[in-house]
């Protein structure tokens, strides 16, 4: 085995026909910890992560995920990752149950016609357990409430066993509660199971605690590293082109507004 | 005076009995997979084009160009071509692309229809079946194509169920997680392509949109489950087919393609007020 990286980003860009959409991204990410990424919109937050699972060829550059080359070997890779997609890109016109739903990952894995063994079946119990939504296993996805949708899509990553979550906007459109319950979630999977836990945000400050990295993204990277030493207002000022102000509060730097729409 | 049950048991009837459920299969198993990927403006605009293709065939036949050239073939070219053209647009799931594309070829495939009509004014019977159906008028031949048709998409559907559903479902977790999205994205549109011509023969271009998404659309009402919404979609397709013919054999004049489209787009209106939540 070689090092202990979640993830290896080097001499990173991606384009989107002539557009560039990612610059010369270099970073590395120790296993396990979490990482914040952050950045107004259209900064290639949401291309980072599907380059990481390996959905969007780069330009140039290459990335790793836990020692594995998303390029060359991108199911080996994916295999190790439970994906968080944004909400709001699921469909809610599918009478599926939520059970279904966890399994999906898991099943996505073999090929077609193949059933669920009762190992599977333990698994999708257990995620749903850690989210507190197996009571739910037998509703209809659609009917749920926005948080709850959150939570089972979040079970359905974990299903997978996974040593590494990514999490794309898991915070919009959930309600304060819900978002900290989230957010407890995902510490202590982070603490507790060893698992990296990779999250792009709108809405930095109720992750500042939690993360062990930050990252500021602007189609290049403008800022990486602990807290501390990103949320500056020189970082922010440069990512969003406008002063935002930031609150010291108890040794913890904080920023005022957390949307970004610059 | 021939009574009604000998009207119900000459050939021509039995072959439509056929054929309403065959098309009653397809409504069900690509009819809900339409529904959940809110593709029905791609079964509208595929009829179109087939109904372009079907005509063209028709042409062929008639010119001696392509003798025997088979509208149910010419018609499956068309609608695969234009579901696969909507697809490429749509590749990443980005289904409002696919509206726009499949509407510039819908105006497309219509002129196109609309002329290649009007170049067989002697054969107004078969350009007019195509619009209208001719369920009554299927030949073995046809039936044996309808049913080879049929059976590939229930067949495909049931194999790639699971990754139809998760792709549906959400395209870009599904290839996060190591489904081939985009080969079954082709895949799907394929076989809604291919019911489409099934139910064209039967119901014509105008009703095909009707009798494929509105029993799925009225079973998506109530269903609990997809498995509820396959076996609703088939009765209440087979429901409506049926019934077109047994009115067509006691009213000579009625179409039974009417009927079997007033009968699925009632039921999904019932359907909407009853289960409004």
């Amino acid at each position: 085995m070689g090092n202990n990286y979640a993830i290896e980003v080097e001499n990173l860009t991606v384009k989107y026909g002539d557009e560039v959409a990612l610059e010369d991204i270099n970073f590395k990410l120790e296993h396990p910890s979490f990482l914040t990424i952050i950045g107004p919109n259209g900064s290639g937050k949401t291309t980072l992560l599907r380059t990481i699972l390996g959905l969007i060829k780069p330009e140039k550059g290459y990335v790793k995920v836990l020692n594995i080359d998303v390029l060359r070997n991108p199911t080996k890779a994916r295999h190790m990752i439970g994906y968080v997609p944004q909400r709001e890109r699921i469909s809610v016109n599918i009478p599926i149950r939520v059970a279904d739903i966890v399994l999906m990952g898991r099943l996505a894995r073999f090929g077609p016609l193949t059933t669920p063994s009762k190992y599977d079946m333990e698994k999708v119990k257990e995620a749903l357990e850690l989210v507190g939504m197996v009571d739910f296993w037998d509703k209809r996805f659609s009917s749920l409430s926005g948080g709850q949708q959150q939570r089972v899509l979040i079970a359905r990553a974990l299903a997978v066993e996974p040593k590494m979550l990514i999490l794309d906007e898991p915070f919009s459109a959930v309600d304060i509660p819900t978002q900290r319950e989230i957010l407890n979630l995902l510490y202590n999977l982070r603490i507790r199971k060893g698992i990296t836990v990779v999250m792009v945000t709108h809405d930095v400050n109720p992750v500042i605690e939690c993360s062990d990295k930050i990252m500021i993204l602007n189609k290049k990277l403008i800022a990486y590293g602990t807290p501390d030493e990103v949320i500056k207002d020189e970082n922010l000022l440069k990512a969003y082109g406008v002063a935002i102000k930031i609150i010291p509060h108890e040794g913890i730097c904080y920023v005022l507004s957390g949307d970004t729409h610059a | 005076m021939p009574s009604i049950l000998d009207i119900l048991l000459t050939p021509f009837m039995i072959r439509a009995f056929i054929a309403v459920v065959l098309i009653a299969l397809v409504a069900s198993t690509a009819g809900s997979f339409t529904v959940y990927r809110g593709l029905t403006f791609l079964v509208a605009g595929v009829a179109h084009a087939a109904l372009a293709g079907a005509a063209l065939a028709i042409l062929l036949d008639m010119y001696g160009i392509f003798p025997g050239f088979s509208e149910v073939f010419g018609a499956a070219i068309f609608a695969v071509i234009t579901a696969l053209v909507a697809g490429y647009v749509g590749r990443k799931g980005e289904t409002e692309k696919m509206e726009v594309a499949i509407g510039v070829s819908f105006a497309l495939t219509m002129s196109l229809a609309i002329l290649l009509i009007s170049m067989i004014r002697e054969y107004a019977v078969r350009a007019w079946g195509l619009i209208i159906g001719d369920i009554l008028l299927l030949t073995e031949k046809d039936l044996l194509l309808l049913t080879v048709t049929t059976l590939i998409v229930v067949f495909a559907v049931l194999l790639f169920y699971k990754e139809f559903l998760f792709v549906s479902f959400d395209m870009e977790g599904a290839a996060a997680y190591g489904v081939r999205a985009e080969l079954y994205h082709y895949v799907m549109l394929l076989l809604i392509a291919l019911s489409v011509v099934v139910v064209l023969k039967g119901v014509g271009a105008i009703l095909v949109y009707a009798m494929l998404v509105a029993p799925a659309a009225a079973a998506n009402q109530f269903s609990k489950n997809t498995t509820s919404v396959m076996v609703w979609s088939f009765i209440i397709a087979l429901i409506g087919g049926i019934a077109g013919l047994i009115i067509a054999a006691l009213y000579i004049n009625v179409a039974p393609s009417a009927i079997a489209g007033l009968i699925v787009t009632g039921s999904y209106f019932i359907t909407l007020i009853v289960s409004r939540k």
